[in-house]
């Protein structure tokens, strides 16, 4: 299956044109090197210094030392497969869920708005809303799940007390949260896809499950990737939820890589340590998205 | 692009108005929690505005993030807040810093007497190495709270007595309290609710079986000593009260949710910090009203206790754009009078004299027991890294709740760490 | 499978799915209406029910004001990041300006952990850009909408409207009659997508805006969670406040009805 858009692809870029592409970028561009550039490298060079909180400057510089340190620190390198199996699992359920919601949406004409109106009001909640309310309805005792599981006959789930459950609590809570987010960006692909393959296809006899297969799908890998590709980043980043429903706990269960690199900073107070801990958090993402981010040029 | 032009014009057009925030000059900015204690100084605030022409402007945020919110502010040359509010945990890390001012000339030049205070305060949020950087505000020393309704039934006492051989009463010592708690825990009721969430409800909770106990953090010359005998003997009873005569789920529970659990007449028992007492009263929030009442955590032996102290201090700090009115805030809202006023609208006193008055006696009757409670309070080791401190306490008592670690294996991290956060501080030699 | 069969699985699915998301806001609902001792009693009892909650959160908390100043700094963010990250894309779809390393880079700025940057950007704000605090919080929110929104948006330039635009400059249009007339209509469902997840990121946004603010530009999530307090939890009050912030809902809609949700196309277009 080939798109338009290969066929069509300039291999050469008209200075005027690449002149106008720079007009376009420039004022973007400008914004994000006035108000997060600065911020980013300023990390990127503590992450090179001795920088506490209490004691801070630029007056010790140790190399490659805080990352030495962060790697060598197995609670650091923990904190990090904990993240990657929760960025994984939000990541592959919220994308299974979200695109089977999206494509049965798509064909909806009854009722879209309502299940639209729906879907946005978890997305209008803050992590920190949803997770004080959670925390109430998974009350072991005086929640409301344990009681309705109660009614059918299912003892009571120590949602985030044991060890084996918090992680997946926290898993829950946040598909609950943010699928609706894959749904809006996926339902917007469905709905700028051309409909002249689809009746051709439909010329042609193709079955529904087909046309998802040989048209839906290549159509939309784009917007997968950049979706699956956000997606990943916010998921990296998750913080307000743990921090509201466990802490990091029971032990160190859903100990997430920013409330760990949180503390190291906050409480901790080695800003050094904190921003090569950030540094190689960069690394990883950066290869990640590198990869995602050829496999669509390779379509596109 | 028109539109978009228009959509900007507009923009700029609404912001307009908000640009030109008030003065600073006469507005004494602090930035506070969302606690009863600063509804209390809320509500005197008018008189204080009234009095001095200063405009007091409290900003209230959520707890876990002052401190994210006050770094960048104490780091800078000139911040926007004229007086914090600092806790405990804080303190060793703000005086190492340099983030706050002296106030010793200040004192002594406004005669503004600071006797009055629990001296156990005075230590803890007031005076470091002989320098005063804080006037404490308000004090949230833990305490036991229990069912006395419990106690009372004779059907209890009766039981207690054929069960132990002796008398059901307010437990005098720490052991009488265990029996206590194995005795309550049966039919679906608990004789304790823990707060196992890590890091701080669970280290503060755990301090207090650490004193009650008999043991301490560390020894006078800081090196750690919880790895003993007091304090296996504390964590083993933790672990039990917790998985054993606790509610499913208490090692995850913060102190809202244990307080919950407590308040809906769930358990006989729980131990935390004194401000609860009053909520236990409050019809919106109790099951129990009439029923609860708080008592210092019981010790090794009659008259002995092992609560943990804790609390939070006015400061100044160096970044203050404003540090005089803000002096005049605070030796406003610390003064006899109005700490009184906020003692009788509920609030957490730090004054003796407070403590001792005749109105505030009359209206709260268990201020005494409260007063009591206070200055028989342990300290928690506080040095420039206690918030690191316990976050690895709470990590390891987690940890053992949750039976990854033997009580043995993780006291051992928590008193290796310990001296080495102490040796990186200059405390252990 | 017959028409009639697949619509009505299609509605069980999304009936199930939509029961998932609302019956834990029905509770939300329940607890808003009463007081915490209700609230946390199993079995559960409906008791006496009151608006009460709902008076406090005015009455006690300034949620006029939070959720004035939420409205505003999303939309403003929102509405200075759409057209930035519109050109920004079609550049990259179109002409590939600066190539992968200045793509991926604009996104490696969303990549460190907020907390770390907390500082500079104080800093930042502090000596560089010293404005009022709202408008600190909508600069700020408008730098970590841009790169999401700009990536987002390339894909949909991606799609047919190359050839059009191509006619249309045969027949004399400038290249930025092309972008406007011809492009952004294109995509415009992923450019109100794009839009509403700047709006969504903005409004949650908890970090920076707590930074930022002062007690006049605390916005929703900032306010919010300091109902969570050392004291305990402001549980029923929170609730009354979680839902009356869903209001946006019913203001974002009829947007979104016209051109996200019935579907706009490029047939529809043609």
């Amino acid at each position: 299956m080939t798109t338009s858009v290969v066929n069509n692809a300039p291999n050469r870029i008209h200075v005027h044109d690449r002149r106008f592409g720079w007009l376009l970028t420039m004022p973007g561009l400008a914004l994000l090197l006035l108000v997060i550039a600065f911020p980013v490298l300023w990390a990127l060079f503590t992450s090179l210094f001795e920088y506490t909180l209490i004691n801070p400057g630029f007056h010790t510089y140790v190399g490659a030392g805080n990352y030495a340190k962060a790697l060598g620190d197995p609670e650091f390198l923990h904190s990090i497969r904990v993240t990657a199996m929760f960025v994984v699992a939000v990541v592959v359920l919220e994308f299974a869920l979200g695109f089977l919601i999206a494509l049965m949406l798509n064909d909806t004409e009854r009722g879209k708005d309502l299940y639209y109106a729906i879907l946005l009001c978890p997305l209008l909640m803050n992590p920190v809303v949803v997770g004080l309310i959670w925390r109430m309805f998974l009350h072991p005792s005086l929640g409301i799940v344990n009681y309705l599981l109660g009614r059918i006959g299912i003892p009571p789930v120590n949602w985030l007390g044991d060890v084996d459950v918090a992680f997946w609590t926290i898993v829950m809570v946040d598909i609950w949260h943010q699928v609706s987010f894959m749904i809006v960006l996926l339902l917007a692909g469905l709905a700028a896809l051309p409909r002249e393959p689809y009746e051709a296809a439909r010329v042609d006899g193709a079955s529904s499950l087909q046309c998802f297969w040989h048209i839906t799908l290549p159509l939309m890998r784009p917007v997968i990737v950049v979706t699956l590709l956000i997606r990943m980043i916010f998921a990296v980043k998750t913080y307000d939820l743990v921090y509201i429903m466990t802490r990091g706990g029971p032990g160190v269960a859903t100990d997430f890589i920013s409330y760990f690199i949180y503390r190291s900073a906050f409480v901790g107070l080695d800003l050094g340590e904190a921003s090569a801990m950030s540094g190689i958090l960069l690394v990883i993402v950066l290869a990640m998205t590198a990869y995602l981010h050829r496999s669509m040029r390779a379509i596109s | 692009m028109k539109k978009f032009l228009y959509a900007l014009s507009l923009s700029t057009l609404l912001a307009t108005p908000l640009a030109g925030s008030a003065n600073a000059a006469e507005t004494v900015s602090i930035l506070m929690e969302g606690v009863p204690d600063t509804e209390y100084v809320k509500a005197l605030i008018p008189e204080f505005e009234k009095q001095t022409g200063i405009k007091v402007n409290i900003e209230v945020v959520n707890y876990a993030e002052m401190h994210t919110k006050l770094v960048p502010q104490l780091v800078a040359k000139k911040g926007s807040y004229s007086a914090i509010v600092v806790d405990f945990y804080w303190v060793g890390e703000f005086v190492k810093a340099g983030w706050m001012q002296p106030l010793d000339k200040r004192i002594a030049d406004d005669k503004f007497d600071t006797t009055p205070y629990v001296p156990a305060l005075m230590d803890l949020v007031g005076k470091v190495d002989g320098v005063t950087y804080m006037l404490p505000f308000y004090n949230y020393a833990m305490g036991l709270t229990y069912r006395t309704d419990l106690l009372a039934d004779e059907k209890n006492k009766a039981d207690f007595k054929a069960k132990y051989g002796s008398e059901l009463t307010k437990p005098a010592t720490w052991g009488d309290y265990l029996k206590q708690v194995e005795f309550f825990t049966k039919d679906g009721f608990n004789g304790v609710v823990n707060q196992g969430l890590r890091p701080d409800p669970i280290a503060m909770e755990w301090s207090n079986y650490l004193f009650a106990n008999g043991g301490q953090f560390q020894d006078a010359n800081w090196k750690a000593t919880t790895n003993t005998e007091a304090g296996r003997a504390a964590l083993s009873q933790y672990i039990q009260n917790i998985n054993k005569y606790g509610p499913v789920g208490a090692a995850s529970f913060g102190f809202d949710e244990a307080f919950n659990v407590m308040a809906q007449g769930k358990a006989y028992s729980y131990i935390t910090y004194n401000f609860f007492r009053t909520s236990f009263d409050d019809k919106s929030k109790s099951s129990v009203v009439g029923k609860v009442e708080i008592m210092p955590v019981p010790g090794t032996a009659p008259g002995k206790s092992g609560s943990l102290n804790g609390a939070w201090g006015w400061a100044i700090p160096k970044s203050s754009p404003n540090p005089d009115a803000a002096w005049t805030f605070l030796k406003w809202v610390e003064s006899f009078e109005i700490a009184k006023k906020r003692a009788l609208a509920g609030g957490s006193p730090t004054r003796n004299d407070v403590f001792a008055d005749a109105d505030v006696l009359a209206k709260f009757p268990y201020a005494a027991a409260l007063k009591d409670l206070l200055n028989q309070s342990h300290n928690f080791p506080t040095f420039t890294y206690t918030p690191q401190f316990v976050e690895v306490l709470g990590r390891e008592l987690s940890l053992a709740v949750a039976n990854q670690k033997t009580p043995e294996a993780a006291l051992a991290t928590v008193d290796k760490e310990f001296d080495e956060l102490a040796r990186k501080d200059g405390k252990l030699k | 499978m017959p028409h009639t069969l697949r619509t009505f699985v299609r509605h069980a699915i999304l009936i199930a799915f939509s029961a998932m998301i609302v019956l834990p806001l029905v509770w939300v609902l329940r607890v808003s209406l009463t007081d915490k001792l209700t609230a946390y009693k199993i079995p559960p009892e409906i008791g006496h029910l009151s608006l009460d909650n709902y008076i406090e959160v005015f009455r006690s908390f300034p949620f006029a004001l939070w959720f004035g100043n939420s409205v505003l700094i999303a939309v403003l963010a929102t509405l200075i990041s759409l057209p930035f990250a519109t050109m920004m894309a079609y550049a990259a779809a179109r002409f590939r300006t600066g190539g992968s390393p200045l793509w991926i880079a604009v996104l490696a700025s969303q990549m460190l952990p907020p907390i770390i940057l907390v500082l500079p950007l104080f800093m930042v704000f502090l000596s560089v850009l010293p404005v009022d605090s709202r408008i600190a919080i909508v600069i700020a929110h408008v730098a970590i909408n841009l790169p999401f929104m700009a990536w987002m948006m390339v894909s949909f330039f991606e799609g047919d409207s190359r050839s059009l635009e191509e006619a249309a400059r045969m027949d004399g249009a400038t290249r930025w009659q092309a972008f406007i007339r011809i492009a952004v209509p294109v995509a415009g469902p992923g450019i109100l997508a794009a839009g509403l997840l700047g709006f969504i990121l903005s409004w949650n946004e908890f970090l920076y805006a707590l930074i930022l603010s002062d007690s006049s530009s605390q916005t929703l999530p900032v306010g919010l969670a300091g109902l969570e307090t050392h004291a305990g939890v402001d549980i029923a009050p929170l609730a009354a406040a979680t839902l009356l912030a869903l209001a946006p809902v019913l203001i974002l809609l009829p947007f979104l009805r016209k051109y996200l949700i019935k579907g706009l196309s490029l047939g529809a277009l043609k």
